[in-house]
């Protein structure tokens, strides 16, 4: 039986780091406000991200185009691909064909994936 | 690290091909008929791809039956193929290949895109058997989602229609908070056996029955799985989502969803956590009650049929659950044997359903079934006798089903349970007998709800999107254009035109005909009923 | 020969079957066949019977060996009668339709005929499971026919009797699978009769089961305060399917207590049968009372059959040391039944002749034009009234002597219903033959085809008032035993 205790203890760095990553966090934000110069006159455009002194073209709720979105999310799909493949490339001996025949099929199945995509047309930038 | 490296080498998770290959034929088929489906050709996409997706779910079936009787652990057992697992399949490929008889013409399927949709339902039903076959938490939480995705797509596949949209989306916010009540139960279970394989589980099921976390852990299980097979009062969901999905999509859901949450609710429940039944059993038998009565009366004021059916499917899950309860392999048989000819009772009432919305334009109102019992018998009767056995009347399934949940439940000492199936049953007597009285006792409407005057009236309205569809005109065309040769088209009908849609109306008979089967000589589906509750050799 | 009574039963529904595809012109025939048969059948049966052997003519296979529900039928003393009756009254009805044909006939025979097979299926069942299974069944074709062929709000009606009737049904059906489970904890499970009677379950267990049953049987009869629904189901069936409906349909709740009710719980018989025999007094009484105040003729045979089922019931739950108001109610059944389907014919005719009004008060003088009719309908009438020297005075007389003998009380107070009876009937027939012509009669005399449907009942009614021992005889036995194991 778990004791309370035994729990706490178990997840004291999990928490330490919880504690330590908001607080870092929360005073490096402020701290920003506090030491960094201020304009004499504040104006819109200096209090804009990527502040270049330039008023920006675009509003902050401006909709950027699905096909952004999409393709963005294409990449970050077939890049973790990679991400897989790169440990089991370099240990592929000591895993021994069960691994070859388990990347194949996941390789397999991310190409399916790939030419249903293509098909369809979400990689062309409309 | 390499010395670890080494160590996994030899040790590398016992597979067994043989049984996993239900699963495989799954995966394969759904990737082929989404690579089908992106052909140019109209042929290919609406005649090929369903072709396809049938050989998928009939190699699945004719696998399952292969390897019936195998009951082992597979994969490094984190799931078990056994006679429980297979006989759902069978239910799970049943509502699918009805599912596909019933989308061949449907309007959802070739908006969405007949290989995403059939490859998605492929998909879902993938997740179903993950789902079932699932001896491990984390294993569970794959098949339930791999279940889940798909249906929200699914549910909005009818997408020029606001209500198939609608129904999508809530259907996914709500799916996803079971989800994630699901999934938080699941973590806590996790922390209190300290194990997430099913073993690790019953191991300490006895002795935490008490314990405060694994209680909580079990309770919220229970509502994340409760959410899935729309038990009240977490059912809130079923009417809306039933009712705008497209009606092939409802009955797949309907039957084979169910089937797959009271799998796992078997699996788990009366697996692992079967030491813990006195903290888990009083909660089910309340919610059974609630279940009962909540889905019986909601479904009475009802007009619109798909709506009745889902207070009826609430219903009817708390007349399983029943069988759930009571823990013993009998309870078990009876609830595989009940959902089994739940599926073939509620296919023929949806295979109708379909038929009627493409032909009237009334949609799934009960007002488009007045007058079917004048000059549709095809139709006809196979509602009728999805009703009476809804119902539990003889001769049908639904008797049997009835009788074999009350046995069990009298059987352990929940005689009381059995009388609250028979008080629902007496409800549900209204409503389904209205759906009969509609079929057979009231005259077709008039001629002004013909399928050719809708359209025009309501600028494409999605019913009558349906049935231009299925008559043969491309889904839309007529919306922003005057159809003016509609008003050329003579409307005098008696019970709405006829559509050439044998596969629907075939699916009707068929599954009429199983019911009547069943309910004459129910032996064979009670064998592998038992079969598939002595799967659990826990219990008595 | 040897008789299967799979046969006997299914022949009805498998020619109602060939009619339902039948064009409208046949279909009758084809049902007059499918009626025909069995009732050769069963006159065969009875010559052939044997009174003193127990269950004859066996059918017993394996059909769920899951639930231990089997296909046994078979006939005793308690039902061979009730399915002669069965027949008969089927028949009659079936030689209306032929005359009379409906609208869609092919589908108003399937039903009527799944009917017959129901009821007939239900008399010969000796598993519990299997009797609900018919008990249940009988209710579906009538649904139908109300529905689809009924008069006046015929949807609304035919619901309200499904409800009413399966409501009981449902919780008989609930108690049946309890009593199997029950009388023979952690064993096989069975649901044969004989094998329930052997383990007789305890006085506490019997006391709720027996209540599901007994509401079951009551609603479905009709008995006070369960008639609701038989009004407007009366009023609205198509009156062909009404005199089997009311003829014999009753009947089997009345069999289904001396067949199943007394022989299995017979402790919680003892309990509750002083309320039983209550129940059945007010039957008698406001039955006797409400048919002769309706002017609808439809309804005062319904209300007159609330008043002879109360007499039946009262005769089942007599318990006396003889048996002999069992033996009474049993013969009555028979009467009942035989006296009620051709005055329910009677009154189709009578309708015929006033413009098809249903109202006593528009009828009067038809005898004049139509003397046969007169003749007819005065002999049914008579027999309805227990006349002396009809069979309907034998059974009456008998439940009223083991009335006595158990509850003078209660006897004396049914006696009243005899009188009663006399007024309604005479009531009846008076206000529609003689008086003066009413205002919307036209009378004629009846066809030869009419005669077809009429004398043959009319012919049977005669022949039991003579020998009313034959039926008395073949049941004498098996009531018998059944009363002394609740006396015991």
């Amino acid at each position: 039986m778990l004791q309370i205790q035994d729990v706490i203890r178990a997840y004291l760095p999990a928490i330490v780091f919880v504690v330590l990553g908001i607080g870092l966090g929360a005073v490096f934000a402020s701290l920003n406000s506090v030491l960094g110069p201020k304009p004499k006159h504040a104006r819109r455009a200096t209090a804009e991200p990527y502040e270049s002194g330039l008023p920006s073209e675009v509003k902050k709720t401006m909709r950027f185009g699905i096909s952004f979105y999409l393709v963005a999310m294409l990449f970050i799909l077939f890049d973790i691909e990679t991400i897989f493949l790169f440990p089991v490339a370099m240990q592929l001996k000591a895993f021994g064909t069960f691994a070859l025949i388990e990347i194949s099929v996941f390789i397999v199945l991310l190409f399916v994936a790939f030419i249903y995509v293509w098909r369809r047309g979400a990689l062309e930038w409309k | 690290m390499t010395g670890l490296l080494a160590q996994a080498t030899t040790k590398g998770p016992p597979i067994n091909w043989e049984a996993l290959s239900p699963f495989i034929a799954l995966v394969a088929g759904g990737c082929i008929v989404l690579l089908v489906g992106l052909a140019r050709s109209a042929f290919i996409r609406r005649q090929v791809v369903p072709v396809l997706t049938l050989l998928t779910l009939g190699a699945t079936a004719g696998l399952g039956v292969w390897q019936w009787d195998i009951n082992e652990g597979i994969v490094a057992n984190a799931m078990v193929v056994d006679n429980l697992t297979l006989a759902l399949t069978m239910i799970f490929v049943a509502g699918g290949i009805a599912a596909v008889f019933l989308s061949w013409r449907s309007i959802a399927s070739a908006e969405a895109g007949e290989g995403e949709y059939y490859a998605l339902m492929l998909m879902s039903i993938l997740g179903m058997l993950v789902l079932v076959a699932a001896n491990d938490l984390v294993v569970l939480f794959i098949g339930f989602e791999l279940l889940s995705i798909p249906l929200y797509v699914l549910c909005a596949t009818h997408m020029r229609r606001e209500q198939s949209l609608e129904s999508g989306l809530k259907y996914l916010i709500i799916g996803s908070v079971g989800s994630a009540t699901l999934l938080y139960g699941l973590a806590m279970l996790y922390g209190a056996a300290g194990g997430t394989n099913y073993g690790d589980i019953a191991a300490v099921a006895a002795e935490m029955a008490d314990d405060t976390l694994f209680m909580v852990g079990i309770g919220l299980v229970l509502a994340g799985l409760a959410f899935k097979a729309s038990v009240a009062p977490f059912h809130q969901w079923t009417p809306d989502v039933y009712e705008g999905a497209p009606t092939p999509v409802t009955g797949f859901m309907a039957v084979a969803t169910k089937a797959a949450a009271f799998g796992v609710i078997i699996r788990l429940f009366v697996g692992p956590l079967i030491d813990a039944t006195t903290t888990w059993a009083p909660a089910f038998a309340t919610l059974a009650v609630i279940t009962i009565i909540v889905g019986n009366v909601g479904a009475l004021g009802q007009s619109s049929l798909k709506r009745m059916l889902a207070y009826s499917s609430v219903a009817q899950a708390g007349y399983m659950i029943a069988g759930v309860v009571v823990t013993t392999q009998l309870g078990i048989a009876a609830t595989v044997f009940y959902l089994a000819i739940y599926v073939v009772m509620n296919l023929a009432a949806f295979a109708v359903i379909t038929a009627r919305e493409r032909e009237t334009g009334l949609g799934d109102d009960i007002s488009s079934l007045y007058g079917l019992g004048r000059d549709r018998p095809f139709l006809a009767w196979p509602m009728t006798i999805a009703m009476l056995a809804l119902a539990g009347f003889p001769v049908t399934a639904g008797f049997f089903g009835k009788i074999y949940l009350i046995n069990a439940a009298v059987n352990n000492g929940y005689g009381w349970l059995g009388v609250v199936i028979v008080v629902g049953s007496a409800i549900s007597l209204a409503y389904y007998l209205r759906v009969v009285a509609a079929v057979w006792m009231r005259e077709a409407p008039a001629a002004s709800t013909s399928l050719s005057a809708v359209p025009i009236m309501a600028g494409g309205s999605p019913e009558g999107d349906e049935a231009a569809y299925a008559a043969g005109r491309e889904p839309g065309a007529d919306v922003g254009r005057v159809v003016s040769e509609d008003f050329g088209e003579p409307s005098i009908i008696t019970s709405g035109p006829r559509i050439s849609q044998p596969e629907v109306i075939f699916v009707a008979v068929f599954c009429a005909l199983v019911t009547i089967a069943f309910g004459v000589y129910p032996e064979p589906l009670m064998d592998v009923a038992r079969d598939a509750g002595e799967a659990l050799q826990s219990l008595r | 020969m040897t008789i299967h009574l799979s046969i006997l039963v299914f022949f009805p529904a498998l020619m109602g079957l060939v009619s339902a595809f039948s064009p409208r012109s046949l279909a009758p025939k084809i049902l007059l066949v499918g009626t025909l048969i069995p009732l050769a059948y069963t006159i065969y049966m009875i010559t052939d019977f044997d009174a003193g052997a127990g269950l004859q003519y066996v059918t017993d296979d394996a059909w769920i060996t899951e639930l231990g529900i089997r296909y046994k039928l078979g006939i005793d003393g308690l039902n061979l009668w009730l399915i002669a009756l069965t027949c008969v009254v089927a028949f009659a009805s079936a030689v209306w339709l032929s005359v009379r044909t409906p609208e869609r006939a092919g589908l108003f025979c399937f039903h009527f005929a799944l009917g017959q097979t129901a009821v007939l299926g239900a008399f010969v069942a000796q598993d519990l499971a299997l009797f609900v299974l018919f008990f249940d069944l009988m209710l579906v074709p009538f649904y139908f026919i109300v529905g689809q062929w009924g008069s006046g709000d015929r949807a609304a009606a035919a619901l309200k009797m499904v409800i009413y009737t399966l409501v009981g049904s449902l919780l008989m059906l609930a108690a049946a699978v309890a009593t199997a489970v029950l009388s023979n904890p952690g064993g096989e499970l069975s649901f044969v009769l004989t094998d329930l009677q052997a383990n007789l379950l305890s006085e506490s267990q019997q006391k709720w089961l027996f209540v599901a049953f007994a509401l079951a049987f009551l609603i479905k009869m009709p008995a006070f305060p369960f008639q609701g629904w038989m009004p407007d189901a009366y009023r609205s069936m198509p009156l062909p399917a009404l005199a089997f409906f009311s003829g014999v349909v009753s009947k089997v709740a009345a069999y289904g207590f001396l067949k199943l009710v007394l022989p299995l719980f017979p402790a919680a018989t003892n309990d509750w049968n002083v309320i039983l025999l209550i129940l059945a007094v007010i039957s008698i009484l406001y039955g006797s009372i409400q048919a002769f105040t309706q002017t609808n003729a439809r309804l005062i045979l319904g209300y007159s059959s609330i008043a002879q089922l109360g007499f039946i019931t009262l005769g089942i739950f007599a318990i006396d040391a003889s048996g002999q108001g069992a033996q009474g109610a049993l013969l009555q059944s028979i009467n009942h039944g035989l006296v009620v389907a051709p005055l329910f014919f009677v009154v189709a005719l009578l309708a015929e002749r006033a413009e098809g009004s249903e109202d006593i008060r528009d009828y009067g003088g038809i005898a004049f034009r139509a003397p046969v009719l007169a003749a007819l309908f005065l002999i049914v009438a008579l027999a309805t009234l227990a006349m002396p020297g009809s069979a309907n005075f034998a059974g009456e007389f008998l439940i009223l002597l083991g009335a006595f003998s158990s509850v003078q009380a209660l006897a004396f107070l049914a006696s009243i219903g005899v009188i009663l009876a006399s007024v309604y009937a005479l009531r009846m027939y008076i206000r529609s033959m003689h008086n003066r012509v009413g205002p919307k009669v036209t009378s004629f005399e009846m066809t030869l085809r009419d005669g077809l449907v009429l004398v043959p009942l009319v012919l049977a009614i005669i022949a039991f008032a003579l020998y009313p021992q034959l039926a008395l005889d073949a049941g004498e036995a098996t009531v018998r035993s059944t009363v002394e194991a609740v006396l015991r």
